[in-house]
């Protein structure tokens, strides 16, 4: 209902008087009743009226045929006007900071299960429900991502309506207007602090939180993984819904007034809850580096990277430019700091200092650790394959410096720097494990030790594809042949003393074929292999090969051995032992006593001897 | 000629890097002119800070912008020299040797609080140039030709605002300051987290900074246990580990006093630096002036000694004073007056928006260095370890 354009005096002059009654009754300094009541809150008609008003006073101020007077009133009304306006603009934005419910952000997700538990009304910023929006998203998270690892509950910008759209036009009709009164930079203050607490509030339901770097040095690492794998979640919603929202209202609040306008709003919403979401990846990419850090470190990259478009998109204006520098240094140090972790996992690795030997000359905690460490970052070769790009610093060939391996790269042509670097945790892991093998006092058990532990590596290789990929069926072959060879030295080692003991020669006196055995001889032979045997087995018995296979065929191979010696032995020789006293005391062992003793071997426990 | 093999008395101690031979003094060591250098550098600086050469002394006045710039800049000339002395050219093992095994982890921690000190005065900076935008408005209003209510109104709405933000980013927990900048006080609305929740939006510094930290403990535990070294240890490292303490504990307490920062209420204005140090004779100078300026202000609450930022409010008191009494068209003299305070006003945000982005940058810049050399001392230490660990 607009009232008919005069554009002679006298009904300018009373369009004029009309606006400034209105303007004037809507003085807050003056009146109570102008305290009390929100003009948009109110009446449609009342907002077009005063609207109107105010663009009256506007237009005469543009006129030129005005007095002192006149201009110095038009002044004071616009002044009154706009410190209304401004207070109409901060109570409609008021009066929408409830945050949206986010859980509106996975229904948008087709394959999502919505949960409505949280669609209930959120208290004001107090109310903590951020595990049920973590929850849902989650849920929204697994049932879109095929059960890969990485998180993609949103996966890309998506722009929500923060405040109705009735509000937004109310808005960008105050705007205008004070932006044509030259209130600019009172328009751009009042909405920036008023969405920055709404922001504020949002980041409390996302769970972000503010730690200083202090803080973050001083906690356990479980519980920082926990807090990254929260702020990984929690980022991808800020920046690809929330900010990129808050950009778009700006857009549409200030729309027409050119970009510097929306972009100074954005930036003052936006800056402050920015810089506490970066810090905290910054916090964490500087923090002191150890082996334990690796993985999480990588996934924090990994999602950072993730969001290197979005954040040039949302963070385009010149202004936010050290929010898109900050990210890049943000993404630099991670990389560092996963080289650096990985040098010194090469570094523990060489040096774990361990003395006591492992009982039983079984798989050494060290070997697990290594081998489920190295197969994780075979999980995570994708990115790590970008980051690594030197190859592992080894010890020459030529240094005499015998506390590090040497190993020449030349026969590994073709590798990547990480597949280098694999290989070289293997070799000080075997290295670091043959200095821990010469604690034990019998040579034998450091046999089977290395056996042992070289198998595992072996078939952790062969379990895992991309390990075995990068490692190569060359260095694989070299592998089993060490722990062939540590098989064989572990027998030579225990039984080549024992056979020796059923051996034909010294035996027999000199001269004669059939009868000149020497009796005496015999049953020492005997004698001792019994006690060589017997000491054997008993010891042998508690010693460990963890594995099945190999267990079985050490021990097929030791009978392949023993069994037909011993046979032979006594198919030979019995009779005379036989025939002379107490043969018992001498053919202690018959043949089946020794299969089945065998068969104690390696078992890890203790047996009863017979 | 008998052969020419070196000797191992004082030719064996030239210095090849220095390319210097002095035949004269026997007991000239390199490493030791390298410290005694470092010291005196360190004290040349702060002289400067302290008492600036006539030319530029106008413009760095003690805690103006651009004086805090220069001391920025002090803080990472002194860093690049320390780094130099420390690492360059050592065997990393001494870096492990008592005493330094104890006060290398020390400095390393003092520098991981010096980077939130850094994260804390940046965001005090965004504060600042919060009020510089209030200023703005002010000025421009006062700035009009003739000046009439309207404007002196809109000036006078600007600069209580300035005033307020002030006083709430001063006094974190009160929030009753902020409902004066609105025109009315919503006592009809019912609603009681409406004002609470406006209030609040004042509150820019909270945004980041965690809720129990405070700037002032921080600083103190900086400095607690910073302790000047008795004389005579093995390395000679701990003398001039104790002076880049001093400096950084300097240079970030100089900088929570200067700007807006959380709780910074119990500001020691004195930390320990022994008086006969005459290294440290500048600083300990520039302390005492800091310090007394803190005391001046201590009672009335100050959001930070920044020259400008103190101006500033001097100004916008004085300005709101002749915003209240103003009747169109004001007698001339005072209007003269008011002009000129108009003027100094705009030359101040002009000062800001000049000067706070680069010492934003710098403070940045200091932010980089100190992770930079953290790292690089980490990696020495643990190298230094990995070497003096036998492997069986």
């Amino acid at each position: 209902m607009e009232p008919p354009e005069n554009s002679d005096a006298s009904g300018g002059a009373v369009a004029f008087e009309d606006a400034q009654k209105i303007i004037l009754r809507w003085d807050s300094t003056a009146s109570e009743e102008a305290r009390e009541r929100m003009i948009f809150e109110g009446d449609r008609e009342e907002v077009d009226l005063y609207l109107k008003a105010v663009d009256d006073i506007q237009k005469s101020m543009s006129s030129t045929s005005i007095s002192d007077d006149q201009d110095k009133v038009n002044s004071a009304t616009i002044q009154i006007a706009m410190a209304r306006l401004e207070d109409e603009f901060r109570n409609i934005l008021l009066n929408h900071t409830t945050p949206v419910e986010l859980n509106s952000l996975a229904a948008a997700d087709p394959s999502s299960s919505v949960h409505s538990s949280a669609a209930d009304e959120y208290e004001e910023d107090d109310h903590v429900g951020d595990e049920d929006i973590q929850d849902q998203i989650q849920r929204a998270d697994s049932s879109a991502s095929n059960g890969n690892t990485s998180y993609r509950s949103t996966s890309s910008i998506r722009e929500i309506d923060l405040i109705p759209q009735e509000a937004v036009a109310d808005l960008q009709s105050i705007a205008k207007r004070m932006i044509s009164a030259g209130y600019l930079r009172e328009c751009i203050q009042v909405y920036g602090s008023v969405r920055k607490s709404v922001v504020d509030a949002y980041f409390k339901r996302l769970g972000i939180e503010k730690l200083s770097i202090g803080d973050i040095q001083r906690l356990e690492w479980d519980a920082l993984e926990t807090k990254i794998r929260r702020w990984i979640r929690a980022a991808k919603v800020c920046i690809r819904i929330l900010f990129a929202s808050e950009k778009r209202l700006c857009e549409q609040i200030f729309d027409g007034i050119g970009t510097a306008v929306d972009d100074a709003c954005f930036m003052e919403t936006i800056k402050g809850p920015a810089i506490q979401l970066f810090n905290f990846a910054e916090a964490i990419s500087i923090s002191r580096r150890s082996p334990e850090k690796m993985f999480k470190i990588l996934d924090l990259h990994d999602a950072l990277m993730d969001l290197v478009p979005d954040i040039e998109v949302v963070f385009e204006s010149k202004s936010a430019d050290s929010f898109r520098v900050q990210a890049a240094e943000i993404l630099s140090r991670l990389a560092e700091a996963a080289r650096g972790i990985l040098s010194e996992f090469e570094n523990a690795v060489l040096r774990e200092p361990s003395l006591v030997p492992v009982p039983g000359g079984t798989i050494h905690p060290l070997t697990r650790y290594v081998m489920n460490y190295i197969s994780l970052i075979s999980d995570y070769k994708q990115t790590l394959i970008e980051l690594i790009l030197s190859k592992p610093s080894t010890g020459s060939r030529y240094s005499g410096d015998s506390t590090t391996p040497d190993m020449e790269f030349a026969e590994l042509e073709g590798k990547t720097p990480l597949a280098l670097h694999l290989i070289w945790i293997i070799v000080i892991l075997q290295f670091n494990l043959d200095g821990k093998s010469k604690h034990y006092k019998d040579v034998s058990l450091a046999h089977l030790f290395m056996m042992n532990n070289v198998h595992y590596i072996v078939q952790k290789v062969k379990g895992s594809p991309e390990l075995r990929e990068m490692i190569g069926d060359d260095y694989l072959r070299k592998l089993t042949g060490k722990f062939r060879q540590a098989a064989t030295s572990y027998q030579r080692a225990t039984w080549v003393r024992v056979l020796y003991c059923l051996r034909d020669e010294g035996l027999h006196v000199s001269g004669s074929f059939s009868s000149g055995v020497s009796r005496s001889a015999l049953r020492e032979r005997f004698k001792t292999f019994n006690a060589m045997f017997e000491e054997v087995h008993r010891t042998q018995a508690t010693w460990l090969v963890p594995d099945n296979q190999l267990r079985e065929e050490l021990r097929i191979s030791i009978s392949e051995k023993l069994i037909p010696a011993y046979r032979s032995f006594l198919g030979r020789f019995r009779s005379h032992i036989e025939s002379g006293k107490h043969p018992e005391n001498y053919m202690k062992y018959s043949v089946e006593d020794l299969e089945s003793d065998v068969l104690d071997f390696f078992e890890g426990y203790a047996v009863s001897q017979h | 000629m008998p052969g020419t093999e070196p000797q191992p008395s004082f030719l064996g101690r030239i210095s090849i890097r220095r390319n210097q031979v002095s035949a004269m003094d026997v007991n000239h060591d390199p490493e030791l002119e390298e410290l005694e250098l470092f010291q005196k550098h360190v004290a040349d600086r702060f002289t400067d800070l302290l008492s600036p050469q006539e030319e530029v002394a106008s413009t760095e006045t003690l805690l103006s912008i651009s004086w805090l710039r220069k001391l920025v800049d002090v803080f990472l000339c002194c860093e690049a020299e320390f780094k130099a002395v420390l690492i360059m050219g050592r065997d990393p093992s001494q870096i492990c040797k008592p005493p330094l095994d104890r006060l290398i982890p020390e400095l390393l921690d003092r520098a991981v609080k010096a980077l939130d000190i850094c994260n804390a005065v940046s965001s005090g900076i965004d504060s600042v140039r919060q009020y510089q935008k209030f200023a703005e408005i002010a000025v421009s209003a006062l700035e009009q030709k003739p000046m009439d209510d309207g404007q002196v109104k809109r000036a006078r709405k600007a600069l209580n605002s300035l005033l307020t933000a002030m006083k709430v980013d001063d006094k974190e927990k009160d929030f009753k300051g902020a409902e004066r900048t609105w025109s009315f006080g919503r006592r009809g609305n019912t609603n009681p987290f409406h004002k609470e929740r406006a209030a609040r939006y004042f509150r820019s510094l909270s945004m980041i900074i965690a809720k129990n930290w405070s700037a002032s403990k921080q600083i103190q535990a900086m400095s607690s246990n910073l302790v000047p070294p008795r004389g005579g240890e093995p390395t000679g490292l701990a003398l001039p580990v104790y002076v880049m303490s001093s400096v950084m504990v300097f240079v970030m307490w100089a900088l929570v006093a200067a700007l807006p920062c959380q709780e910074r209420s119990g500001l020691a204005t004195h930390f320990p630096i022994p008086r006969q140090l005459t290294w440290a004779h500048s600083m300990i100078g520039l302390q005492e002036r800091i310090g007394e300026e803190w005391k001046k202000k201590e009672k009335k609450g100050s959001v930070g000694l920044l020259e400008e930022m103190q101006r500033m409010e001097k100004l916008a008191l004085n300005l709101i004073e002749f915003a209240d009494g103003f009747q169109f068209p004001g007698e001339t003299e005072k209007m003269e007056e008011v002009a000129a305070q108009v003027a100094e006003l705009a030359e101040i945000f002009r000062k800001m928006g000049e000067g706070l982005v680069p010492l934003q940058a710098q403070i940045r810049e200091v932010f980089h260095r100190i992770v930079r050399s953290r790292t690089e001392v980490l990696e020495v230490l643990d190298h230094a370890a990995k070497i003096s660990q036998p492997t069986t």
